[in-house]
């Protein structure tokens, strides 16, 4: 690659042609206080903190934009420069409500950081007295206009990395304002809630409902995980503290989605209201209660079952790998009829892509799947892809979500014309969901030694079931079943009894599954446990427990190794 | 030499700023060779002596009639009057009061908050009344030194303390600058 010499500060230093000013002094080590500047995003030159000194430039240039070029020589510290760089701030402190007390992000503000740098103790310019909006017309975050400092970034997050384009800017000068679609409250917008706004925001002009105010930066622990909304599988970064959740945020080095999450992964979970089994449950009656009762008792009214005919187990496909593993040798060591991941693949077609292969498509294919709705981070990376130029067509017979964005919006029926096109292009990509038509399949046949396949599997960890060697049901085919398990953990799995003699539900929560059962044992949620799990893609990522469960719900393999264990079975 | 006088007290204030003071642990030795303190929230002597001490401290916000005396009276008696925290310094936490109008303040607090039953406002003329806006204490006397903090760093308030037995105007910066 081809190098060109700068000298940063007396420094010289060989950076890659193409780097900016900012890029080669971070080669360096050269620390240039940035605020609109954020390492996932284009670089913008809007807050003008980055200004440095460069020979035979007539004026301060913003180093995150300046292209660096061979024999520069440039001054980062100088009195002009750090002279400049503080009245940035005093301006950007007296162009809004900058005031920190009361303020979530205090403590962990970008501006905040380097107003104490540039030792700022006084406003020196008289600030606005008119309070800027509000906007909580959305459940999950609120934006604060008092606290922006038009960075841009959550524009550039909004158009870059989620490709949604609902967040600009209206206006012009001192009445510029962050603005959703035509100036409409974000609760009535475009907005679809992924949160990237919310993540690379640097002052606390944008901040979640949930997580605001309970725990600065010192006072959480910050634990990576993999989620468990979908098959993708996204990086998570959990954000914890007294085992107590307080916020999810995209793991910006994860492979599969680099920071980027979705409503369902990011807020969803913080928002469970549902109720927690806290210990087992026997219903000693026909049509009685369910009552507490010892560990004990519940297991032995379990094991005395598992030995019956007719038995099905049934798990939920959030599980891990090893819980999968180990609850289909019991299962299957038990002769049950059906041992099954509720869940879906997509169709085997082709080579097997990856999800990063939408970045390089020229066509992309999504069938069956509506990418507004469910896996929306493989819906940014395909609207992320048309912004750069390739083009999409979607076979659905029912409305989606990624119409606007599609050159051709077909049925089913005309799925042969989408084949047609993309056999011309020179990188296709097809994604199809799980459950595809016979005929749908048959007719992406021809793409197979040319399209890049991304199967979207119905179910977190579908492919993990699998390859723990268990069956996949859509949980709604155990007819004739007399004993029925369902280990459902925190899944509100929809499962019929269909007249089974006796049911057990490992469960976490109470909910229409609990209510049908005899015995319930409590399982933990997806934050209390650990182990792997099995992406759309065939990776296998890792979950991190990040809360210890209550003391009186079991780990579900400690419960698989107990009911084992009374039936002299080995896991 | 005689010791410094010091006096100290809490206007519109959680307190915070004097347990970061009391974080000081056992340099508070230290400083009883040099400073003597005379009324402060926890003592018996709940004002400054009409002679006047060296040193005052003030914490919290000035939001209402009473804590706008207590400033008043502060600054008259004490030579040099530090504004200790952001409630004193900037207005603080307090100000989001300024957000709403007094009297649906009062409702809330004393009427509709969930657990009253059969509210009242209490009205005594012996009671402060809250001013029209919660002001930090500068707004209201001269202040000669701010130190801020939410609290502020007990390694703040001692470096306060020591420059000015030193005769010194302290400066903060680094790590004793912080309004968070």
């Amino acid at each position: 690659m081809a190098e060109i010499q700068i000298t940063i500060n007396g420094q010289r230093i060989a950076a890659p042609a193409g780097s900016t000013v900012l890029d080669a002094a971070g080669v360096a080590g050269i620390d240039i206080p940035t605020l609109c500047h954020h390492p996932a995003l284009n670089d913008w030159g809007a807050c003008r903190m980055c200004l440095v000194e460069i020979e035979r430039q007539r004026t301060l240039q913003p180093a995150c934009t300046f292209p660096a070029t061979d024999g520069m020589v440039v001054h980062t510290e100088s009195e002009k420069v750090v002279a400049a760089r503080k009245f940035v701030l005093e301006l950007l402190f007296s162009e809004r409500n900058h005031y920190c007390m009361y303020c979530q992000m205090s403590g962990d503000c970008e501006l905040q950081d380097l107003a104490y740098r540039y030792g700022l103790t006084e406003w020196p310019y008289p600030r606005p007295t008119t309070p800027l909006p509000v906007d909580a017309t959305r459940q999950y975050i609120v934006m604060d206009h008092n606290r922006c400092i038009l960075c841009r970034r959550c524009v550039r997050a909004c158009a870059e990395l989620a490709a949604n384009h609902t967040l600009a800017v209206r206006e012009r000068g001192i009445h510029s304002m962050i603005t959703a679609d035509l100036n409409v409250p974000l609760g009535e917008s475009s907005c679809i809630e992924c949160g990237t706004c919310l993540q690379v925001c640097p002052t606390g002009a944008i901040m979640d409902v949930k997580g605001a105010y309970r725990g600065r930066e010192s006072e959480v622990e910050r634990t990576k995980s993999t989620c468990l909304g979908c098959s993708i599988g996204c990086g998570i970064e959990v954000v914890s503290r007294a085992n107590h959740l307080v916020r999810i945020e995209g793991d910006w080095d994860a492979e599969v989605n680099a920071g980027l999450l979705c409503v369902v992964g990011r807020f969803e979970p913080l928002y469970d209201e549902r109720k927690r089994v806290t210990e087992p449950l026997v219903r000693r009656r026909r049509n009685g209660a369910l009552e507490p009762t010892e560990w004990g008792e519940a297991l032995d009214l379990v094991t005395k079952r598992l030995t019956d005919d007719g038995l099905a187990a049934l798990i939920t496909s959030r599980a891990t790998n090893e819980t999968m593993s180990q609850f289909g040798k019991l299962f299957r060591s038990l002769g049950a009829e059906t041992v099954a991941a509720v869940g879906s693949l997509a169709p085997a077609m082709g080579a097997e892509g990856k999800l990063v292969d939408l970045h390089e498509a020229d066509i992309i294919i999504v069938v069956g799947a509506d990418l507004k709705e469910d896996y929306q981070v493989a819906g940014a990376f395909v609207r992320r892809a048309v912004d750069r130029g390739a083009r999409l067509a979607l076979v659905a017979d029912t409305d989606n979500g990624l119409a606007p964005y599609a050159a051709w919006h077909v049925g089913f029926d005309e799925i042969g014309d989408v084949v047609g096109i993309a056999e011309q292009a020179s990188q296709p990509v097809v994604v199809c969901a799980a459950d595809l038509p016979a005929e749908a399949r048959a007719a992406l046949a021809p793409l197979a030694g040319k399209a890049s396949f991304i199967g979207l599997s119905s179910g977190s960890n579908s492919r993990g079931a699998v390859g723990a060697g268990l069956a996949l049901s859509s949980g709604e085919d155990v007819n004739g079943a007399r004993v029925l398990y369902v280990l459902a953990e925190d899944d509100a799995l929809n499962i019929q009894r269909n007249g089974a003699e006796f049911m057990v539900a490992q469960a976490s929560y109470v909910g229409p599954l609990t209510d049908m059962a005899d015995v319930v044992l409590p399982a933990p949620i997806w934050a209390e446990q650990s182990g792997s799990v099995t992406n759309t893609e065939g990776r296998v990522q890792s979950v991190q427990a990040v809360l210890a469960s209550p003391e009186t719900v079991w780990p579900t393999s400690k419960v698989l190794e107990a009911l084992a264990g009374q039936l002299n079975l080995t896991l | 030499m005689a010791k410094i006088k010091v006096a100290s007290d809490w206007l519109e204030s959680c307190a915070g700023c004097h347990m970061s003071l009391l974080d000081i642990d056992e340099r508070i030795l230290e400083l009883l060779k040099h400073v003597e303190f005379h009324a402060t929230p926890i003592t018996d002597f709940k004002h400054p002596p009409e002679e006047g001490v060296d040193v005052g401290i003030l914490s919290g916000a000035v939001a209402n009639t009473h804590q706008l005396e207590t400033a008043k009276r502060m600054r008259e008696r004490c030579k040099i009057l530090i504004a200790m925290g952001d409630c004193a310094t900037f207005g603080g936490i307090c100000t989001m009061l300024n957000f709403f109008d007094k009297e649906e303040a009062l409702r809330r607090g004393y009427i509709e908050t969930e657990s009253t039953v059969d509210g009242k406002i209490p009205r005594s003329e012996e009671l402060a009344r809250p001013l029209e806006k919660v002001l930090a204490v500068d707004e209201v006397v001269s202040v000669d030194v701010h130190l801020p903090g939410c609290p502020p760093s007990a390694d703040a308030i001692w470096y306060v303390l020591t420059e000015l037995l030193a005769g010194r105007m302290p400066v903060l910066e680094g790590e004793n600058l912080k309004y968070d």
